[in-house]
């Protein structure tokens, strides 16, 4: 295995990096916190859990898709794979024709499309099909393309060491890590409230009192550029993309790298922070007309004239440009949707532009 | 000895034909051949002038003849004659260089190269070259400014040149004091199945921050350097329970030695970055001011987005050593993500003046201006940095 290892002051910082962020997890006693939040925050806890952030990672007994699929199947080379389920559990199987290999499936990571990390022998594995409702059905995951496996034990999947199991399950569930170690007895699937809101326990536990001293630091209350950086502990930083050198069309996933790399992106103006488009605690919103007061926030004959008659943003914010084609519908062209390169899933170019016919991708 | 001047090591850089192994003195002459035979192809522009003056065709003639029948005295003297005579001759002062080098005139071939590269600015070979002659001379920071050139321009494109030139580059870097980057160089030979020992000695003087030459080591302290570099070779090669039983002993043995446990620490960060915060520790109990140690410290949380944890490390980091740019870097970071910006930024200034080429400072100052509202800034950092990454690209695998 040829290893590279990361540096202070070195781009070789590399891959390994980026896997360090974890976001912040509530401490203190195991409790469910959502279930006391509702009490006070009743709108985002009741609709935070249909969030596909909520849903990042599926137990079998609440993994609706596999239910709608009870049998999916492909081929890949010299091997085939099914993921079957029956009532509550699925079993994931590879086989080279002569031999088969079937693994229950513990752990489902993603809402709409899904991957599964399977444990077999004390080892970890990305499997190496995926579930994508672009196709209703079975493909490599996204990045395995290129995998060449020689053995049946080789065709399960992709093995996963710890490092990058804590950063899956960092990202997908709450509570999964503690001080730098893999806690799955108090795992909890999806993003919960502590998942974001750290110390949320001692806040439950101080609110009963009465003192509410203790609350969580408000998240709204950061820049552009922090909440960019906040999200992108899983959404991934323009930082962590840049030092990585991952470029392409893939780096579409990576929203808040894209954002930054817009010319409009400015840290320190909330009008362009993720949260000023979107409500983490609401389902994503895909009408994209319903973005267009975002944009017209800086981009309309008014916004202009009042960040203007104001001193202290009129330089930093100086006569943001009007679209001269309309005022409506802007994600429509400034935001187009692109897809991955193995063709299976789509998102949406956070990197705001003016796009011009049959231009590269911009990286 | 590896790589030494003795064993005319860019000779057989450029032929392709040594093992890294001592050369005896009459291989050199044998494999000259072959070597100034390669040169041609690797030389990217050898062309004479134009108008040569009287007498010189005949002598150029001449150097050649003698150089292909190996007399290498008298075409070293043919060719000095012949460049005298037509200075712009830019072949003759490649050959002229090449064999004064091999004949181990380091301080004359330094100069015919010079010339050379005057006439031929992009020729990489004679880059590297002329940095090992200045490496041999002891003009050390010339030496490591021309090999990195050279290996810029892809001086490196054979293995054998590649192990050649950033073994010297390794050495450069430690006695600069430039560990992390030394430490870059030698993981280069991580995978040689037949690692020389002074390497892994040299590779030892990286790891423990020893800023000199294995030539000018003690003797008495050969078995130190000899084993910390064993146990940072076998971590670069993958072979983890090897270099934890390395370094278990080297700890045994050398419990007091400064920067063993930070060189695990270093290492292990790679893979994980919480047992590198045990062994730092470890390093502070040692050593109590060591401000690697603490600059690590601090870049573990600066990049878990953890920058309160980080700041009283960068502190004591920057308390220590302000000329560290490491620490500099650090301690901007943490002040500017912990709402002091203004200071933040001066530091990360101060920092991008000592190391302008360095991508993490511009990716600091991104985001440091970016924060403090400082867009047009933020921008060009921005920019910079992706111009900076653009040529070593990977696409994002996996999610």
């Amino acid at each position: 295995m040829r290893r590279h290892w990361p540096f202070i002051l070195s781009p070789l910082l590399a891959v390994l990096i980026s896997a360090a962020a974890v976001p912040a997890l509530g401490q203190g006693p195991q409790i469910k916190p959502e279930a006391a939040c509702v009490s006070c925050h009743r709108a985002q806890s009741e609709t935070q859990p249909r969030t596909p952030m909520a849903r990042a990672l599926q137990l079998p007994d609440t993994n609706p898709t596999l239910k709608d699929h009870p049998k999916l199947a492909t081929r890949k080379g010299a091997y085939s794979y099914t993921v079957e389920t029956r009532g509550d559990e699925s079993t994931y199987s590879v086989t080279d024709g002569t031999r088969t290999i079937s693994i229950p499936i513990h752990w489902n990571f993603g809402e709409g499309a899904q991957t599964w990390m399977l444990e077999r022998d004390g080892h970890r594995y990305e499997s190496t099909v995926s579930f994508y409702p672009s196709i209703n059905g079975l493909d490599f995951t996204t990045g395995d393309e290129d995998l060449k496996p020689q053995t049946l034990e080789d065709a399960i999947g992709r093995e996963i060491a710890m490092r990058e199991t804590k950063v899956c399950f960092g990202c997908h569930a709450t509570n999964a890590v503690s001080n730098g170690k893999m806690k799955f007895e108090s795992l909890r699937p999806g993003v919960k409230c502590e998942h974001c809101h750290s110390g949320t326990s001692s806040h439950l536990s101080d609110a009963v009192s009465g003192d509410f001293s203790s609350a969580p630091a408000s998240l709204r209350k950061l820049s552009a550029e922090d909440i960019s950086n906040f999200c992108g502990q899983c959404h991934r930083t323009w930082e962590t993309v840049v030092r990585n050198h991952w470029r392409g069309e893939a780096t579409v996933r990576f929203q808040p790298y894209r954002l930054a790399n817009s010319r409009c992106f400015d840290g320190a103006d909330a009008r362009i922070s993720c949260i000023a488009c979107h409500d983490p605690h609401q389902d994503i919103v895909r009408d994209d007309k319903s973005y267009d007061k975002n944009c017209l926030a800086c981009h309309s004959a008014e916004s202009s004239a009042s960040t203007a008659a104001t001193p202290a943003s009129a330089t930093a914010h100086a006569h943001p440009k009007i679209c001269p084609v309309a005022k409506n519908d802007c994600v429509s062209c400034h935001m187009p949707k692109v897809k991955l390169p193995n063709g299976l899933m789509t998102f949406t170019d956070h990197q705001i532009r003016v796009v011009k016919a049959g231009e590269p991708f911009p990286n | 000895m590896l790589y030494s001047v003795m064993d005319a090591p860019f000779m057989g850089m450029i032929a392709g034909t040594a093992d890294g192994k001592r050369w005896s003195s009459n291989r050199v002459a044998g494999i000259l051949v072959a070597l100034l035979l390669l040169i041609f192809s690797l030389t990217p522009s050898l062309a004479t002038a134009q108008s040569t003056p009287a007498g010189f065709e005949e002598l150029a003639a001449d150097a050649t003849s003698a150089r292909e029948q190996n007399d290498v005295s008298r075409a070293i003297e043919l060719y000095g004659r012949a460049v005298q005579s037509n200075p712009k001759w830019a072949d003759g002062w490649w050959f002229l260089g090449s064999l004064q080098y091999g004949n181990g005139a380091y301080a004359a071939a330094r100069d015919a190269l010079s010339q050379y590269i005057d006439l031929t600015p992009s020729a990489a070979p004679a880059l590297a070259m002329r940095g090992l002659c200045e490496f041999e001379t002891g003009e050390f920071a010339d030496s490591l400014k021309d090999i990195q050139r050279g290996l810029s321009m892809g001086a490196a494109n054979q293995p054998r040149n590649g192990k050649i030139l950033r073994y010297h580059e390794a050495l450069l870097l430690t006695r600069a004091g430039r560990f992390e980057e030394a430490l870059r160089s030698f993981a280069f030979f991580a995978h040689d199945p037949d690692p020389n020992p002074e390497l892994v000695t040299a590779l030892g003087l990286a790891g423990l921050r020893v800023p000199i030459l294995p030539k000018d080591l003690r003797p008495d302290r050969q078995d130190l350097y000899a084993s910390a570099g064993k146990a940072a070779l076998d971590y670069m090669k993958g072979d983890d329970a090897a270099a934890r039983a390395d370094f278990q002993l080297l700890f045994e043995r050398f419990p007091t030695t400064p920067n063993a446990h930070y060189l695990y620490g270093y290492l292990l960060y790679a893979t994980d970055p919480d047992a590198a915060v045990v062994e730092l520790k470890r390093e502070l109990e040692v050593n109590p001011s060591n401000p690697a140690a603490e600059v690590m410290l601090a870049w573990i949380p600066l990049m878990q987005n953890h920058a309160a944890e980080a700041l009283p490390y960068a502190q004591k980091a920057v308390a220590e050593d302000p000329k560290l740019p490491s620490a500099q870097l650090v301690i901007g970071r943490a002040l500017s993500e912990t709402g002091d910006p203004k200071d933040g930024i001066e530091h990360l200034e101060k920092t991008e003046l000592l190391q302008p080429d360095d991508l993490e400072v511009h990716l600091a100052l991104a985001r440091a201006y970016s924060a403090a509202g400082r867009k047009e800034d933020a921008r060009r950092e921005r920019l910079l940095c992706l111009e900076m990454t653009k040529n070593e690209t990977t696409l994002a695998l996996h999610p």
